[in-house]
């Protein structure tokens, strides 16, 4: 007769138990191994952002908010947190501007930016395990959010989406380890890196090594690489232990919506061959690099 | 009162109630609270440290011995996550049948039932070995040591809530296996 365990299973079953949990294991181990390639971790973003399109994209009204006057309620508040938003934003594009300035007294003839108008949507699923740190946001492709699109709350940066679906937008954030952003103190012009801490505030590398950031001053982004538009509050400097640090303006005012403003385009230049001969203009065969910037 | 007439204990609606509807309603209590976490979660600007609810799931289910229809829910929530934490598909699903196996393996060991000691050693065992897997895969796959503290808050406030809610994750008995063969 034949023994049973514990768990009252026959001894055949069991092992044919434990062999489909190991395959179920491996299988699941093989699938991770296998996404380490770029191309077969893309055959699955379609699933990702499917999922992400329901998890994101709903948005409807229920029975009993439209009785209990919670969605007339829910609304006013939204108008005003609209307005609310809108008035930071220009306060910060005023920062943002003032600085420019400045840079447009010291440099004659600086490029201008162009100004952005960006998609609000709501943040409807953030997930703070311990893989990316990242955010669901109800606005994607057809709500016309760009690829690489800029995230802001009314507090400053908040990241950058790396993900884009019909309906929705995966966000990466600026206190993920992962992110990298080249900033700027906004009063003592100091560069550097920014990428996230372990304890929430933001570290910076390749700093320069004599000159360091004032207590307190606001950090900008520098929009060194391009990805990022100069001059967006990312947060404050903080001296601790030795370090300089950043608290985060993003983490204060988290009102559970983002605005995503489109990436800055940088066209890529044309190689010479292909500038017509009637465009190049006459003067000296060579030019130095200082003339090609103060025409 | 027939049951006191006769000394008997009356049986709760749960005790009566067989395996599949126990494992239904526990695959319920885990989606929706799953759901929920995927919500931001603050509380008085404190943002609120969610658990991982398939855990419940592994670890409880696992106590009945190896079953298919566990496993196939475990598979469903780990993907889920994965989606949801934006992890390379199959992380959660390792991590959930890690700790279903290992749930299982203790208890064709010892007496998770009725040995008090076990019984609470046991699912902390488990717990602990989630969270070592996770935190293991994790940093693998980031590339670095991943920040164990919001990890470690997730499995307590895990454990915390299996210590409380543990009945509801209880098969009694392997799906699918007669009455009279379970422990």
């Amino acid at each position: 007769m034949a023994r049973l365990s514990r768990s009252g299973q026959k001894p055949g079953k069991r092992s044919a138990k434990r062999l489909i949990l190991f395959v179920f294991i491996f299988s699941a181990a093989a699938l991770v191994v296998a996404q380490s390639a770029p191309q077969i971790r893309h055959v699955f973003d379609p699933v990702r952002t499917a999922a992400g399109d329901q998890l994101g994209g709903s948005d409807s009204i229920g029975l009993w908010a439209r009785i209990s006057g919670q969605a007339t309620r829910e609304r006013r508040i939204r108008d005003l947190e609209s307005e609310v938003r809108e008035l930071s934003r220009y306060k910060a594009a005023a920062i943002s501007m003032a600085e420019r300035l400045e840079a447009y007294e010291n440099i004659l003839n600086l490029m201008g930016e162009p100004p952005v108008r960006g998609v609000t949507a709501r943040v409807t699923a953030e997930s703070d395990g311990p893989f990316a740190q990242t955010l669901l946001a109800n606005a994607g492709r057809a709500q016309g959010v760009d690829p690489g699109a800029i995230a802001l709350n009314e507090g400053g940066l908040v990241g950058r989406v790396i993900q884009l679906g019909e309906y929705s937008s995966r966000i990466l954030l600026i206190t993920d380890f992962n992110s990298r952003i080249p900033v700027m103190g906004e009063v003592s012009g100091v560069r550097a890196i920014l990428f996230g801490g372990r304890d929430g505030l933001g570290s910076l590398t390749d700093l320069p090594e004599r000159s360091g950031f004032i207590e307190g001053e606001r950090i900008l982004t520098s929009a060194e690489g391009g990805a990022f538009p100069r001059g967006l509050v990312v947060g404050e400097a903080r001296r601790l232990g030795g370090d300089w640090r950043v608290r985060f303006g993003m983490a204060n005012r988290s009102g559970g919506y983002v605005q995503m403003v489109p990436p800055p385009l940088i066209e890529t230049p044309a190689p010479v061959a292909d500038i017509p001969a009637s465009d190049v203009p006459d003067g000296p065969a060579q030019a130095s690099a200082a003339q090609g910037v103060r025409q | 009162m027939a049951s006191r007439k006769s000394g008997r204990p009356s049986k709760s609606l749960w005790s009566q109630t067989g395996p599949t509807p126990r494992l239904l309603f526990g695959a319920f209590a885990i989606a929706a609270i799953g759901l929920l976490g995927l919500t931001p979660k603050t509380l008085f600007g404190l943002s609120i440290a969610w658990p991982y609810a398939a855990l419940w799931g592994a670890v409880g289910w696992g106590r009945v011995g190896l079953s298919l229809r566990p496993m196939v829910l475990l598979i469903i929530f780990g993907l889920i996550q994965d989606i949801s934490f934006n992890a390379p598909l199959g992380c959660f699903v390792i991590v959930n049948l890690v700790v279903y196996g290992f749930s299982a393996w203790i208890a064709s060991m010892f007496d998770v039932m009725h040995e008090p000691l076990v019984a609470v050693i046991a699912p902390i065992l488990q717990f602990i070995s989630g969270f070592l897997v996770l935190w293991l895969m994790a940093s693998a796959l980031e590339d670095h040591a991943v920040r164990a503290t919001p990890l470690v808050a997730a499995f307590l406030t895990t454990g915390v809530i299996y210590a409380i809610a543990q009945k509801v994750f209880d098969l009694g008995r392997a799906p699918g296996q007669p009455v009279g063969q379970a422990t």
